[in-house]
């Protein structure tokens, strides 16, 4: 199944040429979506679904005068995208003046990113399955019952305007993730992982992973009851908390008064926060980690500091709230980078681990949800994999528990930072590495496994 | 895992402090408060047309292609859906237009059973070679996870059906131009801005129009419209000088209607009351923790129905087959007719032809005919959720017709119907509720939800919340939330509202399956009484 770009270059040029053609009123932009996408998914031991679909979004934004609507179409062909075009002006015409309205953007510079991995985009049902295999193979031999997801795709994304913008991103993505539990249903262990390319994933040594946290989760678990613990929290876990700071990391909601960031007359920027160890940056171009160089609204995404040694450095800003103020726009993040301000202070999992006299290890956080947005306290459970920690030694594995939390509070009691990693999830590029906390709070025990 | 808008419920009776007499606010619109039919309710009138003039019909030959297409490369059996979504969303923020966006995704989706396992592929491209490639594609991944699979698939026979459906409504949502959209939630935002304190307002509606044509190699054919509106409108009051916010969200509903729904709604006239509601939030008494009685109006039970009742008897759960993502459940097949998950009062029923439920169909998307079925009978678990493929697995005969997918190019596979709480027998009022409770705290409206992946374990919080003290409403609470056990909680409901209680609540986005699929569904229930831990969220803040 030797792939094409689900939309190429000069495909994409002419489409919005097309589209633009059409045009009558002065501000009118494109943006056109293209995304090949395939998946194989494993459960009870064997494969359940698979499906591969080529989705196309065509969406156009008419601007006159403030009035402004967006319309958008599945179809590509001349007839339809003119008929878009059509649609967004006279539904732009007939709507109310939005006064935060920006001028379009003209031609811009973006950073070089090498998403697309030729290879991922050509991988058809049989290598699918042969990740699948892989994993089915580790459960039997462990005597596990396996379930999981394998999926790919490969995508462009192309923003253009009449103001002569033009932003085309071609990419690919991988992950995989698998949950192999214990016959008796007692033990449940996960692994997951996810990278521009599909070879990048060991599909094995994912599954051992799994199949092992299984393995020491079975049998009777002990109760740990709610309180604060100290937590060795695994890169997942990380991520899954995090990013509800990363999401409140807005300047507008901070600047008027309803955000974690909010200070009398301003925000917080400025303040020492967090662990001076912290650092949270993003940056699209990075070599393993590529995403998108560029903000749904075309303005180029630069690598930017977030918090430096603990320290809040920037908030994200839209065109209109950032020349209110008089500072220049802030995208927010595409990608995510946690880590040690000094990386030879980052330590394995096994070292953070043997520094924690009594503490609990935390694969990840399932089913997390905002609680109280005025100190991002957020809610969830732990789950597959949650085990207690003596003397430096995984003692054994414990009940689920449910933590009432904040991110913010988490980066700010930090004991000690691991290696990042990229996490798996198909929102944010996420690496991040374990990390060690102190006043964990678990506010429930849960029985689930 | 519900990530959409809003409840229903004009909760203007608790207007301001001094006024917490009148409950007739309970009252909703009319279309939330029939008792359920045995089958789908009547097709709109208007929509006969509209099944007659749909220009899916063009491509109704193409969707036979890949059917037959399939079935020539090897496919045992093959389904294909044409799928046209219409999405409408208009948002304001304060004094001004803040979105205005209209959408359409239209293709064609292709599912077949070859060599004993199942595939999928689907395309927007409506052209015959597109459709030989996807055909050929199913059948391939087919066989390939066929290599991997120790017994094949088994569907449950089903009878040969053909027809159309519309879901009822009075006034299509689409026929209302965007400039009155506008000018409608611009005033709604006006009236709660006029309220002092209240410093954002955010106000928008959804209008939605999922279209389908389900061709089967077995010779079944239907067709189906269906339409929902979510409005919403959220009031932000904010005091700068002790740095505290507050949020209220408009507890009105999503509901499969018409625009006449959302004119029932009046967001306008209620606007003042969420914004009042903001305030008193800000200054509300934190909540004293501890294990005791909370009241759940229906605008905050039906979602606790959905995460702990809903998805705990999805049979594909209870089998494993989600066990990588959205979890099993506390529920197991040798459970059925025995297990004791709530009080005798508790009754909880799973229908997909409720009126105005999010989820009711007159067909799933295997040409199931829809119905209304037990999962709970007095207090004993008695049913589950089942497709095609799942009804074997507990040796029932045939589906209970429950598949579905969000889209032309999504796999179907087991989703939630309406699943409601019946209401009791002694007709009680939320008064009366109230009245019978010395020390207890009133939930309304939905908040912050999570539940383990077993089902177990739950935490929920809501919009707005009273203490009750001495069968009365005392004063304005904050920072509420109830945490529970599934089965120690249903065990625990001791009081229930009777049949004029009874209101729908749902959400338009219900997220399940890998890739993430999301599904709209309705509950429906009274007002019930329960013992939950109540928690202070507000960590002294």
């Amino acid at each position: 199944m030797s792939q094409p770009s689900p939309l190429k270059p000069e495909e994409a040029r002419a489409l919005v040429k097309a589209a633009l053609a059409a045009a009558k009123f002065p501000e009118v932009g494109v943006r056109i979506s293209a995304r090949r996408a395939a998946h194989m998914r494993f459960a009870a031991g064997a494969p359940t679904t698979s499906g591969e679909a080529l989705r196309v979004e065509v969406s156009v934004t008419a601007t006159r005068d403030g009035r402004s609507a967006t319309v958008s179409g599945t179809d590509r062909d001349p007839a339809a995208l003119a008929q878009l075009v059509r649609e967004a002006e006279a539904l732009a015409a007939l709507a109310p003046v939005d006064p935060e309205t920006e001028p379009p953007l003209g031609p811009q510079t973006y950073a070089r990113v090498a998403a697309r991995d030729p290879k991922t985009a050509e991988v058809g049902p049989e290598g699918r399955t042969e990740v699948v295999a892989r994993a089915l193979k580790v459960a039997r031999e462990a005597k596990l019952v396996a379930s999981g997801l394998v999926e790919h795709d490969d995508a462009v994304t192309v923003l253009a305007n009449r103001a002569g913008l033009f932003a085309y991103h071609a990419s690919t993505s991988a992950s995989l993730t698998t949950t192999m539990r214990t016959p008796d249903g007692t033990g449940s262990g996960w692994a997951g992982a996810s990278s521009f390319r599909l070879a990048d994933l060991d599909a094995t040594a994912l599954a051992r992973r799994a199949a092992d946290k299984a393995t020491m989760s079975a049998g009777a678990a002990e109760v740990l009851g709610p309180g604060a613990y100290t937590v060795v929290l695994e890169a997942q876990a990380v991520a899954d908390l995090l990013s509800f700071l990363v999401f409140s990391l807005g300047a507008r909601a901070a600047d008027e008064g309803r955000s974690f960031f909010s200070r009398p007359g301003g925000n917080a920027i400025g303040e020492a926060l967090f662990d001076p160890r912290i650092v949270l940056r993003s940056d699209p171009a990075d070599p393993n980690n590529p995403s998108t160089p560029f903000a749904p609204d075309g303005l180029p995404l630069a690598p930017i500091r977030w918090i430096d040694r603990g320290v809040l450095k920037a908030l994200s800003s839209s065109r209109f709230w950032a020349s209110k103020q008089n500072k220049p726009p802030v995208p927010g993040p595409r990608s995510i980078f946690l880590e040690a301000a000094d990386p030879a202070q980052a330590k394995d999992l096994v070292e953070l681990v043997r520094g924690v006299e009594r503490g609990v290890l935390v694969t990840r956080l399932w089913y997390n949800r905002m609680l109280e947005p005025r100190q991002i306290l957020a809610t969830g459970l732990t789950r597959d994999g949650t085990f207690k920690i003596e003397g430096g030694k995984i003692a054994g594995p414990i009940k689920n528990l449910r933590y009432n939390e904040s991110p913010a509070a988490m980066l700010k009691n930090v004991v000690a930072i691991g290696r990042p990693e990229r996490v798996a999830g198909d929102g944010l590029v996420s690496v991040v590495p374990p990390l060690v906390v102190r006043d964990f709070h678990f506010a429930s025990v849960s029985d689930a496994v | 895992m519900p990530s959409s808008r809003r409840s229903f419920l004009a909760l203007a009776g608790l207007g301001s402090a001094s006024a917490l007499a009148p409950w007739r606010a309970w009252a909703g619109p009319p279309t939330s408060r029939v008792p359920a039919p045995a089958s789908a309710p009547a097709s709109a009138d208007a929509g006969v047309a509209m099944l007659t003039t749909s220009r899916l019909l063009a491509d109704e030959g193409l969707a036979r292609a890949a059917i037959d297409a399939a079935r020539k490369a090897g496919a045992s059996y093959a389904d294909c859906r044409l799928v046209l979504w219409r999405r409408e969303r208009v948002s304001v923020r304060d004094d001004h237009v803040s979105g205005i966006g209209r959408s359409e995704e239209y293709g064609l989706g292709l599912r077949v059973i070859a060599d004993g396992a199942w595939g999928f592929a689907a395309t927007a491209e409506r052209t015959p070679k597109a459709i030989a490639g996807i055909a050929r594609a199913a059948v391939a991944m087919a066989r390939q996870s066929a290599l991997l699979m120790p017994q094949p698939v088994a569907l449950a026979p089903a009878q040969v059906v053909q027809g159309g459906w519309v879901s009822p409504f009075q006034v299509d949502p689409f026929s209302i131009s965007i400039a009155d959209k506008a000018e409608l939630l611009l005033a709604a935002a006006r009236a709660a801005l006029a309220v002092q304190g209240v410093a954002h307002v955010d106000a928008s509606v959804a209008c939605l129009r999922e279209e389908k044509l389900l061709l089967t190699s077995e010779g079944s054919r239907v067709h189906q419209i269906f339409f929902r509106v979510a409005p919403g409108l959220t009031a932000t009051a904010i005091d700068r000088r002790r740095g505290r916010f507050a949020a209220r969200d408009h507890e009105v509903q999503p509901m499969l209607a018409g625009w006449e729904h959302v004119t029932a709604a009046d967001l306008v006239a209620g606007a003042p009351q969420i914004a009042d509601d903001a305030l008193r939030k800000l200054h509300a008494a934190p909540v004293v923790p501890g294990k005791k009685p909370v009241i759940l109006a229906p605008s905050n039970l039906w979602l606790t129905i959905h995460e702990s009742i809903g998805h705990s008897t999805e049979l594909d759960r209870a089998l494993g087959l989600e066990a990588n993502y959205a979890g099993t459940s506390f529920l197991t097949a040798d459970k059925t007719g025995k297990f004791k998950l709530g009080s005798e009062i508790v009754d909880l029923v799973a229908d997909r032809t409720q009126p105005g439920g999010l989820a009711t169909t007159a067909w799933d998307d295997e040409a199931v005919p829809s119905q209304r079925w037990d999962l709970v009978r007095k207090g004993t678990f008695v049913g589950w959720q089942t497709t095609r493929d799942l009804a074997g697995a507990i040796n029932e005969p045939t589906s209970r017709g429950c598949l579905y997918a969000d889209g032309y190019a999504s796999v179907p596979f087991a989703r939630m119907p309406n699943v409601s709480l019946q209401p009791g027998a002694e007709g009680y009022t939320t008064e009366d509720l109230i009245g019978a409770t010395d020390d207890g705290v009133l939930i309304t409206g939905r908040g912050s939800w999570s539940i383990d992946q077993q089902r177990y374990n739950f935490q929920f919080s809501g919009q707005f919340f009273w203490e009750i003290k001495h069968g009365r409403l005392t004063r304005p609470l904050r920072d509420v939330a109830y945490q529970a056990n599934s089965v120690e909680f249903w065990s625990s409901c001791d009081m229930l509202g009777g049949a004029d209680t009874y209101r729908l609540g749902g959400s338009l986005s219900d997220g399940k399956g890998e890739p993430s699929q999301s599904n709209s569904v309705s509950h429906g229930c009274p007002p019930a009484r329960f013992i939950v831990n109540v928690l202070n969220t507000g960590g002294g803040a």
